[in-house]
């Protein structure tokens, strides 16, 4: 029963939502191994957010099942205001499951989603929204320079094509240490990196005296809630590995596909830095050479990997 | 940089949502006064969810900007797994602010929504299905004959089926017991609950289905399809809570087309913010748990081995645990020691 007056009925005026969401997922299963620098990554990117963001926007973590070391951090934030909202997941939905409740669920008419392993730099934003508002039926702007498959901006280079207020040129817009840096962050080799650079120009659109490159990238963007709605739901079975799904449906409707001309966010995958990184292999090749070179026998490496596998399996089905 | 690759790259299968997804909405702002039992009374309800419910489901828990003391409890609740999402909000969004939140994203096909004082009854979902299935265009169906009219007697859905012959309407005299029980909810007075006793229900019955129920839903608890609750947001809103926003939801249901519909029966009912002998008695008479219970909800993984159970279980024992994440990550940097 009820006795005396709900105090929740006297809140005279409610906290109305931002008209911009940033939003980011998070899935630290434990400090080990892959992830061991995992919770400095994401504290390094949520800094960068809280540091270089202007615009007023709400946060929206979603937590996919993280350990509890990075609970405990995400809550300590929240309880500081500096998260509005947190999703605490029992279990890992995957990626697509997650950006089916972050885009169903964020209140901004303007989405900024961001990896959590992401380093954004002042004005990432504003030059992204820039873009959105700027180019008609934006619907993926990506706030650094990079190149991506063409199957996934087609759309975006016969509509530059096909119109003759639009300022279309091919030619190298990216500068080799903003393009290598990117890419080594992806785990790739210099040497493929060059290679890669080498094989390819850039497509770079202008209109009414804004310019972008042609292609962007799910790992972050920013992009109106009413377009990417129409996507939704996402049929993704597996934690990872099947978001490349988001790129060719953004493509195909004909949204365009664009990216800033200048760096404003960096990708820092799963290590905080790297000269550390180099050093940890350096020390580990000096001392396990025998290993190492026993890990060049295929069944050897092939066991090996089955083993850290399946415990990584044990602790995701925990 | 990245290093490595990433395990969940690896092929393992993401979780699959339930068919129900029921949502709480929670405030708590501080354990006194009036929230003095708020806890033990969400305590009732997330165990009454769990004995009661005759299908697997997902529990999403929306904090409107509790207290740290509350946070703690859910946090406790969402590791015990019981709760599949937690969603902290650091302000309070009002009650119509968190509905925009929560029919957005809830991934499941039906939405139960119910405030965090109402204790669940055995049958409470198979009813709310039957009429589900049993009426076209279903916007809400509340597990509780609903007395207050929240439309003022002007909804004008449910007129559709007046020349149906397939529908019957009618009205009844509710059991005492539910009369009784719907006015000491509410802390009806004397007047109040006068008028209750002698009101009459209108009802609509599926004659060959022979299924029937109370026209009119209650905001407190009520099951709503998804593809519905995502018709209605955004919702407005300005204040906590507030019965001319919350009104609008069934508005907007109504104007649509879409029926209020209600149980006969009380499978649930408002606990409010008393806990009674009755109500801890009705609580430990509670079987189950039904659906299956926590943990096992929906739990849609990859056939394990006896030896995946096992070593499962083993990894419990924190010597064993460290022994595992020592030999993951010993093998995580022999594995990608030479990678660049």
């Amino acid at each position: 029963m009820r006795v005396g007056q709900n105090p929740a009925k006297s809140i005279k005026r409610v906290v109305q939502p931002k008209k911009i969401t940033v939003a980011t997922i998070t899935y630290i299963p434990h400090l080990k191994g892959y992830y061991s620098e995992s919770l400095q990554v994401l504290k390094a990117c949520l800094s960068s957010l809280w540091e270089n963001t202007s615009l007023p926007f709400d946060l929206f973590v979603f937590d996919n099942g993280s350990c509890p070391e990075v609970k405990e951090f995400l809550l300590d934030a929240e309880e500081k205001g500096l998260i509005q909202y947190l999703l605490l997941s029992d279990k890992n939905i995957g990626k697509g499951g997650a950006w089916n409740i972050i885009f169903q669920g964020s209140q901004g008419e303007i989405i900024a989603y961001a990896d959590s392993d992401v380093i954004l730099y002042p004005g990432w934003l504003e030059h992204s929204i820039e873009i959105l508002n700027t180019f008609p039926n934006a619907g993926m702007v990506t706030g650094r320079p990079l190149r991506s498959p063409e199957e996934y901006y087609s759309k975006t280079l016969e509509w530059a094509q096909s119109h003759d207020d639009i300022s279309l040129e091919n030619g190298n817009f990216i500068q080799w240490e903003i393009f290598r840096e990117h890419v080594l962050s992806l785990g790739i080799t210099e040497a493929r990196a060059r290679e890669w650079f080498e094989s390819k120009l850039e497509w770079r659109v202008t209109y009414q005296g804004v310019s972008a490159l042609i292609g962007a990238a799910h790992f972050q963007f920013v992009t109106k809630k009413n377009i990417i709605q129409e996507f939704l739901p996402f049929n993704m079975d597996r934690p990872m590995g099947q978001v490349r799904t988001l790129d060719e449906m953004i493509n195909q409707a004909g949204y365009l596909r664009l990216t800033t001309c200048e760096p404003y966010v960096r990708h820092i995958g799963n290590k905080i830095d790297g000269t550390k990184d180099y050093e940890l292999r350096r020390e580990l090749s000096g001392k396990k050479q025998t290993g190492i070179r026993l890990l060049e026998i295929p069944i050897i490496k092939k066991t090996m990997l089955g083993i850290y596998d399946f415990i990584f399996k044990l602790y995701y089905e925990k | 940089m990245r290093s490595g690759q990433n395990p969940s790259k690896s092929g393992v299968p993401a979780y699959t949502p339930q068919r129900l997804g029921i949502a709480l909405l929670v405030y708590i702002p501080f354990t006194e006064g009036y929230f003095k039992n708020s806890l033990d009374i969400l305590r009732f309800q997330i165990e009454s969810l769990y004995k009661n419910t005759g299908s697997q489901f997902d529990l999403l828990v929306f904090d409107n900007g509790s207290c740290p003391e509350v946070i703690q409890a859910l946090c406790g609740y969402r590791d015990n797994g019981y709760i599949e999402w937690l969603v902290v909000s650091k302000n309070n969004l009002g009650k119509v602010g968190a509905w925009n939140w929560i029919f957005g994203a809830l991934p499941n096909e039906l939405i139960c929504y119910a405030d965090s004082d109402v204790l669940f009854r055995d049958g409470w979902l198979e009813d709310s299905l039957a009429i589900l299935d049993a009426f076209p265009n279903i916007g809400m169906v509340s597990a509780q004959p609903t007395f207050h009219d929240v439309l003022d007697g002007n909804g004008t859905a449910h007129l559709a089926l007046m020349e149906d012959h397939n529908f019957e309407f009618g009205k009844f005299h509710p059991d005492h017991k539910v009369v009784e029980e719907y006015c000491l909810g509410i802390g009806a007075d004397d007047k109040l609950s006068a008028r209750f006793f002698n009101m009459e229900l209108p009802f609509i019955t599926n004659i060959s289905r022979n299924v029937n129920a109370v026209i009119g839903a209650t905001h407190m608890q009520f099951v709503i399809p998804r593809s519905v609750a995502r018709e209605m947001i955004p919702l407005p809103v300005s204040k906590g809570l507030h019965r001319a926003e919350t009104t609008t939801l069934d508005r907007k249901i109504d104007e649509l087309g879409y029926l209020h519909l209600s149980t006969k029966k009380n499978h649930v009912m408002h606990m409010g913010n008393v806990i009674t002998e009755k109500l801890i008695s009705e609580v430990n008479s509670f079987h189950g748990p039904k659906g299956g219970g926590p943990k096992t909800a929906g739990l849609v993984l990859s056939k394990k081995s006896t030896f995946f159970r096992v070593v499962s279980n083993l990894i419990k024992i924190p010597a064993v645990n460290q022994f595992f994440l020592r030999v993951y990550d010993f093998l995580y940097r022999a594995l990608y020691a030479d990678m660049q």
